[in-house]
């Protein structure tokens, strides 16, 4: 505010004919000074500059300078403020204010340079150089190097690393040697001088901005300690030490009350035209109050308004919403095979042991039941409309996202039966419920956990809408969520169908470590050659440097996915972000809310 | 006197011990464990979970993982939180622990500043329209779940009338010295007097029954018929004998406060005590479950100790050797 003023107040009192004293090298304390000596003079001049101003700020798009925005969120972070080792989405509230990455995505999930400035590959694919910002400073004042983004990664590739990030690091080159010990280089990211570094891949790599798009923290804070003993560092656990580059800084907390960050004055990008972001944990009953009376300013992730919410948001006069896809989805999952329980002791995933389920071996009862599950009933009754039905495990904001390319199921009781008959199940009791092709009764098993409201009560939808075509389900009593989680994993023999959630990738669309044959988490046990085939087409190197080409290899993909039905997708929600109008210059995007919060700023009435 | 002091002490260390076994077992025998949320990250290896899991011992069997629970206790630490991963429990405590207590004092002195004069004027204006009132207001107290008073509460208070910021324990930073004091003040009104509600209905209904007890007495009818003044029957008499029954609630209000802060913080974001045990439930912390339980455990057989040394004053025909 006060360096705005300034200008057009010195151009107002030179236009007036008027030649102040100190002039000539004014600064922000003199202009108060002589504001204050000289009050019939600037009452004028203040006038013109606050039309100025206006003008101005109409170009602009309204930017104001000053204030403070409170941003709500449910829960009180846990106080692990260290990028390499938080968790929880409520400690990232405050992560993504403080600090920040070599590469950020916009909102078509693209990514950008952030803390660098430039990058390129080499021909193989193997090596890139980046070159970074060097206008770039800590909170602290310390400059930004290039030893900063290499301790980072180093220290995430240590043996002593105790969190969870190895992802970003674990296909660089040295990084089996270097974490179990046996080398102190790490050979994979290097820094080639202050502003340049060097990350290296043992293969060719298609992602490389996703993995060196991690938060970088500062090594002159962080040097003395090693990578076990960051995750106690105060500069980690006590809010009010931490240092980013990010254009705000936490300048005093109450644990689970309140976080007040100021402004970081020497943001790259420019001053913030707030003052002050405060984070306020609030209980969600209150929270429309709260946005009604003008005491929060926003909610935005990981929460958002509750559906239930929704309508009374949506009547007030004052709010914004901007309601993108939320990257969580609900999916049944069909247990195509169960591993023997030895592999299951041993943590083993060999696809040769994989024991099939042989009452959901055929696909066409895979698809009878995708027909006959009415899944825009249940948007509209469970979510209560907020979200759409899924088809593809693919964020609709990605480039990889094909709307045409997977079958879409739409409710169809006939054909459901015709696809059961189709697979040669009857009715051979009479009782309204298909036998198998052998003649034997047909049950499924349905197990589901307790915790989503809107999945429970589909449980008992899906047994109806079933029964409607003639497949009998069993449904099981809801476990807690853990025990449900462990069941999943675990296989159950008894097991054919199983509800669980969930999240699209945001970072790189590849969907091996889901959908993999041999992978942990493909809980189905699903394994199709044409699946793992254009997986790994769509990640090789040359050709897949091409987003094109990776593109049309993931629309095949969904297709051959939706037509194999590893699991029925059921839906995916809608996140519902809301900001009041007196919060301004917010960059709206699908993955990530806090995105240039330097821009924010807030008008006063 | 002391002996028995030291006699009691010396009782709490196998409670204490029993109150740790059973919750022990009953948060060890909950599935799941405070890694597994992590597990469902796609982009975290399920074998770095493991490896994190054997590193925090949570693969030993419970009896193991509860003697080294135990000999972290007697080195006088508490452990480290699982869930808030590089803080210890302590620390954890610590943050929180003044809050509780300063929502304890304020709801503990709302029911004795409301609770025992409001039931010692019933008890003198019997069948009046003050008793009745005080009466309804005392089953109102009872009756009425927590959570829902606080949510009534926010909404006449807070919204409707603006006399109270609904959430919270500061409204903003930077305050000092009275205005700061102040402003904590404020906002422990409507957090203490939900707290505060069932025990002040409780200490209203006792002390009046109690009063009207001792009143029948013949001591009082003899204290009266030798001409002693209203005042001095009232207070000196009737009153100190009608508190040893208070006392033992006293005693045992400790414990009430600290569980009942659990749904009021909740309700009120009340950064407290309550609100970090419901966390550490929620997460399956189990070390700070178990601090937190045995600092709560603690709290009661102290809070008991003192409310049996009380009656000694109170009254001087209880003696202990």
């Amino acid at each position: 505010m006060k360096r705005k003023r300034l200008g057009y107040s010195t151009v107002a009192a030179l236009s007036a004919g008027l030649v102040l004293a100190a002039c000539g090298d004014v600064n922000d304390e003199n202009f108060e000074n002589d504001n204050a000596g000289n009050n019939d003079v600037n009452n004028e001049a203040d006038n013109n500059d606050n039309e100025d101003e206006e003008n101005d700020d109409a170009d602009e798009g309204e930017a104001q300078e000053g204030g403070n925005a409170t941003v709500a969120m449910y829960s009180t972070p846990e106080h692990q403020f260290n990028p390499i080792y938080y968790t929880s989405s409520y400690d990232n509230n405050i992560i993504e204010f403080a600090y920040e990455s070599l590469f950020a995505q916009d909102e078509e999930l693209e990514f950008y340079n952030e803390l660098a400035e430039d990058w390129e590959m080499n021909d193989d694919q193997t090596e890139m150089t980046v070159e970074l910002r060097d206008d770039v400073t800590w909170h602290d004042g310390e400059e930004f190097t290039a030893d900063d983004v290499v301790f980072t990664y180093t220290m995430i590739a240590s043996p002593e690393y105790i969190g969870v990030r190895q992802d970003y690091v674990d296909d660089l080159v040295g990084y089996e040697e270097f974490s179990a010990g046996d080398t102190d280089e790490f050979e994979g990211v290097r820094a080639e001088d202050d502003h340049t570094v060097v990350f290296e891949w043992e293969e060719p790599t298609v992602t490389p901005q996703y993995d060196t798009g991690y938060y970088i923290i500062p090594e002159h804070v962080f040097e003395d300690a090693d990578a076990g003993e960051i995750e106690e560092h105060p500069a980690s656990t006590d809010p009010e030490e931490i240092v980013g580059t990010g254009p705000f800084q936490m300048a005093e907390y109450e644990e689970g009350d309140y976080y007040f960050l100021e402004k970081y004055e020497d943001y790259w990008g420019g001053e913030p035209n707030l003052d002050s972001v405060t984070w306020e944990v609030i209980d969600q009953s209150v929270m429309t109050g709260l946005l009604d009376s003008g005491d929060i300013d926003a909610v935005f992730e990981p929460d958002g308004i509750e559906p239930v919410d929704l309508d009374t948001v949506e009547a007030m006069d004052n709010i914004n919403m901007y309601q993108p896809q939320d990257l969580g989805y609900q999916y049944m999952g069909f247990k195509l095979a169960h591993r023997p329980s030895e592999d299951v002791e041993n943590a083993v995933y060999d696809v040769d042991n994989y024991e099939t389920n042989e009452k959901l071996e055929d696909p066409r009862v895979r698809q009878a039941i995708a027909y006959g599950v009415d899944r825009e009933a249940m948007v509209e009754g469970l979510i209560h409309g907020s979200g759409q039905v899924l088809h593809a495990p693919f964020p609709e904001a990605s480039w990889a996202y094909d709307e045409d390319a997977p079958v879409k199921y739409e409710y169809n009781v006939e054909q459901a039966q015709e696809l059961m008959e189709e697979a040669g199940y009857e009715d051979v009791t009479d009782d309204g419920y298909y036998e198998d092709p052998d003649g034997e009764e047909y049950t499924l098993n349905l197990e589901y956990p307790t915790g989503n409201e809107p999945r429970e009560r589909a449980a008992t939808v899906i047994e109806q809408n079933l029964e409607e075509v003639g497949i009998r389900v069993d449904v099981q009593s809801p476990r807690e969520f853990d025990a449900h989680a462990t069941r999943v994993e675990e296989d159950e023999p008894d097991m054919d169908l199983y509800l669980m959630g969930w999240s699209l990738a945001s970072g790189d669309p590849d969907p091996s470590a889901i959908f993999g044959a041999e992978a942990a988490y493909n809980y189905p046990r699903w394994y199709s050659e044409e699946s793992e085939q254009l997986m790994e087409e769509a990640t090789q190197a040359p050709d897949a440097f091409d987003q094109e080409y990776r593109q049309e290899k993931y629309a095949e993909w969904a297709e051959h996915v939706s037509e194999e039905l590893p699991m029925l997708f059921l839906w995916s929600m809608e996140n519902n972000f809301a900001y009041t109008d007196r919060l301004g210059g917010v960059t709206e995007n699908p993955v990530n809310m806090y995105k240039n919060t330097h821009e924010w700023y807030v008008t006063e009435e | 006197m002391y002996k028995y002091i030291l006699r009691r002490f010396l009782i709490f260390i196998p409670m204490l011990f029993i109150v740790t076994v059973v919750v022990f077992t009953m948060a060890t025998l909950a599935p799941g464990d405070p890694l597994t949320g992590e597990v469902l990250d796609p982009t975290v290896d399920p074998e770095v979970v493991e490896q994190r899991r054997e590193a925090l011992g949570l693969n030993d069997p419970p009896p193991v993982q509860y003697m080294n629970w135990l000999s972290e206790i007697s080195q006088g630490n508490l452990g480290d939180s699982l869930h808030y991963s590089g803080r210890t429990v302590e620390e954890l405590i610590m943050s929180r622990a003044p809050n509780t207590v300063y929502l304890a004092a304020f709801s503990l002195f709302i029911t004795i500043v409301i609770g025992v004069p409001l039931g010692m004027y019933s008890a003198r204006k019997q069948y009046t329209p003050v008793d009745y009132t005080a009466t309804v207001f005392g089953f109102f107290g009872l009756a009425v779940p927590n959570f829902f008073f606080a949510l009534i509460a926010v909404y006449v208070f807070s919204f409707q009338l603006g006399l109270f910021p609904p959430q919270g324990t500061i409204s903003q930073p930077g305050l000092t010295g009275i205005d700061a004091f102040l402003d904590r003040l404020h906002h422990l009104v409507m957090p203490g007097i939900t707290l505060g509600l069932a025990s002040t209905a409780i200490y209203m209904r006792y002390t009046r029954s109690e009063m009207l007890d001792v009143m029948g007495q013949d001591f009082i009818r003899t204290a009266r018929a030798k001409g002693m003044g209203e005042q001095n029957v009232l207070y000196k008499h009737t009153l100190r004998n009608a508190l040893i029954p208070l006392i033992t609630l006293l005693g045992f209000e400790f414990g009430t406060l600290l569980s009942g802060a659990v749904v009021t913080e909740a309700v009120f974001s009340f950064p407290g005590l309550g609100q970090l045990f419901l966390t550490g439930i929620q997460n399956q912390d189990f070390p700070l479950i178990m601090g937190i339980n045995l600092i709560i455990a603690v709290t009661v057989l102290v809070g008991n100790l003192l409310a049996d040394i009380m009656y000694a004053v109170v009254d001087p025909r209880i003696r202990y050797d």
